[in-house]
């Protein structure tokens, strides 16, 4: 619950203040506004690079194991607003929600990531007509 | 719980709002809200127009901006505007009409506007979301700075330093020398500088090539661009950028576009931007690399 207070804050506060972290791409030829997903997994990979930072998550499902790709924003972007490579570490459990690919399978657009000892990161990976995101810059 | 049903009934009732696809406007016209802009004249929510409290950040903690600051523009020694400082903003990203004048809409020629009708239907060919350069005026979402390089007796070069697209830079010279007669066609052109008045610094640019588009809207542009840029820092945290567009092959006209471009917080530097390092843009909307082989 405390978990979900702070995604709650976090997105409502966004959405109040038309804030939001940024990136060169266009959100909408990527990612579908409509489509959101909410998964809990394990962390298995961090890539802190440009143009996105990008976290893998293994999510067990009936037995199998399906592994998604999360983007976030760039690495400076991020480190602005207080992340480090370290945020995220292999293994850690977490839970995202986001907006999946409009196309490619297991894609998506992380906006909020929970970390099973309650930290609540906001993660923003967009620009222009995000939802929840922020202006285009 | 409760809580959490009020976030997903208000999340529920915003987010078709806020997912909807801007409208393509009529080639030249100034772009909707949606589109962005770095500060021009027809607003946009750029990082200059953002609340005194920023981003609601991670580990849930909210970064707390301070407000630009507004007294007198700093000078150097010799009473020459200093431009110095970290800067966001300062040119357009959605649409370069939004720097137009209200009611002005862009002098294209009939050519032109076939171009950005055609490049609507393919707006993920923008050579920026390949990590291309953004070329002149156009903006990023981050950062850059002014650097100048003197002697003992007076500038030599002007660098800005650009964080994004790909970590770039622009060399202006600040030594009296005139363009050359013929240019071989590139990203950034050839740029001659100087300051008018101690107040405000001109940056005169030709020889670019015709790759980069001006803005999402694929306004385009021909290698006769010559654009003049004039900066001016209008106090300590807002420093203004009219830049004149001059392109005989895909304007009837010449005419200039304003932009605001502000002072980042305290302790904030460039940062590293490699863009190609790991760039899958693309792939989630199943879009193919233009540039690719």
């Amino acid at each position: 619950m405390k978990g979900k207070l702070g995604v709650l804050v976090a997105c409502l506060s966004l959405l109040g203040s038309g804030a939001g972290l940024v990136a060169h791409h266009s959100f909408s030829t990527e990612y579908d506004g409509a489509k959101t997903f909410k998964l809990t997994g394990a962390v298995s990979k961090v890539e802190w690079t440009n143009p996105h930072v990008r976290f893998y998550v293994d999510v067990v499902e009936d037995g199998k194991t399906e592994t998604w790709n999360m983007e976030l924003a760039s690495p400076s972007a991020l480190a602005r607003n207080g992340w480090t490579s370290r945020t995220l570490k292999v293994g850690d459990k977490v839970t995202v929600e986001g907006y999946a690919a409009k196309v490619a399978p297991n894609r998506g657009n992380a906006r909020s990531v929970i970390t099973a000892d309650g930290r609540s990161l906001f993660a923003g990976a967009a620009d222009d007509n995000a939802p929840g995101g922020g202006g285009n810059q | 719980m409760r809580k959490l049903f009020v976030f997903t009934g208000i999340l529920a009732l915003t987010l078709p709002l806020l997912a909807q696809q801007p409208q393509a406007p009529a080639p030249g016209a100034p772009a909707g809200q949606a589109q962005g802009a770095q500060g021009g004249r027809g607003g946009g929510r750029g990082r200059g127009n953002q609340p005194p409290l920023g981003p609601v950040n991670a580990l849930g903690q909210e970064v707390r901006r301070a407000p630009t600051p507004t007294g007198p523009a700093p000078r150097l020694p010799d009473g020459t505007v200093d431009l110095n400082g970290l800067w966001n903003g300062g040119g357009p990203v959605g649409s370069i009409a939004q720097g137009l004048e209200q009611g002005e809409t862009l002098p294209l020629l009939p050519k032109s506007k076939e171009i950005m009708t055609d490049r609507a239907t393919r707006e993920t060919d923008d050579p920026h979301l390949w990590c291309m350069p953004m070329g002149v005026p156009r903006s990023t979402p981050y950062p850059f700075r002014f650097v100048q390089n003197y002697t003992h007796k007076a500038p030599t070069h002007m660098f800005i330093v650009h964080e994004g697209n790909i970590h770039s830079f622009r060399q202006i010279f600040m030594d009296g020398r005139k363009h050359p007669a013929e240019l071989d066609p590139t990203w950034f052109g050839h740029s001659i500088g100087w300051f008018d008045n101690k107040d405000t610094l001109v940056i005169d640019t030709v020889g670019f090539n015709d790759k980069f588009w001006f803005d999402r809207q694929g306004t385009p542009h021909t290698e006769q661009l010559h654009t003049i840029e004039r900066w001016t820092r209008v106090n300590e945290g807002t420093l203004r950028n009219e830049v004149t567009i001059e392109d005989p092959g895909a304007f009837s006209r010449p005419f200039t576009t304003t932009w605001t471009a502000r002072l980042a917080g305290p302790g904030d530097e460039i940062m590293e931007y490699i863009c190609q390092e790991n760039n899958q843009y693309g792939i989630a909307g199943g879009h193919k690399n233009p540039f690719a082989n």
